[in-house]
């Protein structure tokens, strides 16, 4: 009698622990569970507040920053229409962004290396018109001319401005321009305009008296 | 009579407007006159190149060629010795072949006082003329470097400004075209 006892109450034992264990075990994934949707919920609080301050640029992020916190957005994959719907509106506007930045780093490239080539163009000018000797003119002449479309580049020289339009010179050609600078020893006018061909070679140049 | 009177006012208008049009203002004229005065120094820079003995045959003749693109198709320059009282008018190439041939071992030639003793004057054509007149001092060495001729001839240039247009780029543009007339000598001396 002792020992049926006794094997009742193992076994009831056994069934609370095992009742209990069971009991812990779903407490545990429902933590986990609530865990994981406040996580998905903050996600995408977090991803719509910052998507909406982008799209009303009330960030300070540089564009890059803009487009990596867009990346990480969309890396948590979060499945929801509202934030779909934001994504891709900020998408369109980043790349927006991205080209006119690309455009203005274009310009400014191009603005200094025709800064540069004013300079060069200039300083040529000046040495060609200092030039010790023909033949160490008529060699800065030929490497002048390597900047040029052709030696018949259209030179125009610009000797007023009035009101709105130009006085000019007859115009001449690079080749003529540079061998006169030679001659006249003599450099008495500055670069107020370049034209380029597709090639990068200037294919216009427009001078204006000193 | 009333009609006639007021026809006459608006004809006199539209030629008063016209005229005012044709006016060059101060500066617009102040740069056309240094224009022409600038293609005179080149002239005598040219001539500088050309008459060195120390300039290439290439490049005197390049010279020649940018000067006579700086006169009239029919121009002449004149010539004058101190020992004849003949002036002798050659056209422009031929002025400066001459020039490179003169029996001397080295020559020296220069200009100065240019200026204008007729201001550019507005024509019926719409062409400005004036006469710059310029005093050049010839000097001709030997082999050994002694002096054997020198004069120095006053000349004065006939200018002729005109506005034209060309198409560059795909744009018109107007320009003042400066072109120099006949050089006569107007009196030669051996200071």
């Amino acid at each position: 009698m002792k020992n049926r006892i006794t094997t009742v109450i193992m076994v009831l034992l056994a069934v609370f622990v095992t009742l209990g264990g069971t009991t812990s075990c779903k407490s545990k994934k429902q933590l986990a569970k609530e865990a994981a949707e406040a996580e998905y919920k903050s996600r995408v609080e977090q991803a719509v507040k910052d998507l909406n301050a982008i799209l009303d640029d009330e960030t300070l992020w540089t564009l890059e920053e803009k487009e990596a916190r867009v990346q990480t957005i969309k890396d948590w994959n979060l499945q929801n229409a509202e934030v779909d719907d934001l994504l891709f509106q900020v998408e369109k506007k980043l790349a927006r962004e991205r080209a006119q930045k690309e455009e203005e780093e274009r310009n400014k490239n191009q603005q200094v290396e025709q800064k540069s080539v004013n300079e060069t163009l200039e300083s040529n000018f000046g040495s060609i018109a200092r030039a010790g000797s023909t033949s160490q003119a008529n060699r800065l002449i030929n490497e002048t001319l390597g900047l040029f479309e052709s030696a018949n580049t259209p030179v125009l020289i610009i000797i007023k401005q009035n009101a709105g339009f130009n006085d000019y010179d007859r115009p001449t050609t690079i080749e003529n321009y540079l061998n006169y600078v030679k001659d006249q020893k003599k450099a008495t006018e500055k670069i107020f305009d370049i034209k380029y061909n597709a090639n990068g070679k200037i294919n216009e140049l427009e001078l204006i008296k000193k | 009579m009333k009609k006639i009177l007021a026809t006459l006012a608006i004809v006199l208008c539209f030629v008063g407007t016209a005229l005012a049009q044709d006016e060059l203002s101060f500066e617009r004229k102040q740069a056309i006159d240094s224009l022409a005065l600038e293609k005179v120094r080149d002239l005598s820079k040219y001539i500088k190149i050309a008459g060195s003995k120390d300039t290439p045959f290439s490049e005197a003749n390049r010279v020649i060629d940018r000067a006579e693109e700086l006169f009239m198709s029919d121009a002449e320059i004149g010539v004058s010795s101190l020992s004849s009282n003949t002036i002798t008018y050659y056209r422009v190439r031929k002025y400066f072949e001459h020039l490179m041939r003169l029996n001397y071992d080295r020559v020296e030639i220069e200009w100065y006082n240019i200026e204008y003793v007729s201001d550019l004057q507005r024509q019926p054509d719409g062409t400005y003329v004036g006469v710059i007149t310029i005093f050049q001092t010839f000097r001709g060495y030997d082999a050994e470097g002694n002096l054997e001729y020198k004069d120095t001839t006053k000349k004065d240039i006939t200018v002729y400004v005109k506005r034209k247009e060309t198409q560059i780029g795909g744009r018109t543009i107007g320009f003042w075209d400066v072109l120099l007339g006949d050089m006569r000598v107007k009196e030669t001396s051996n200071r």
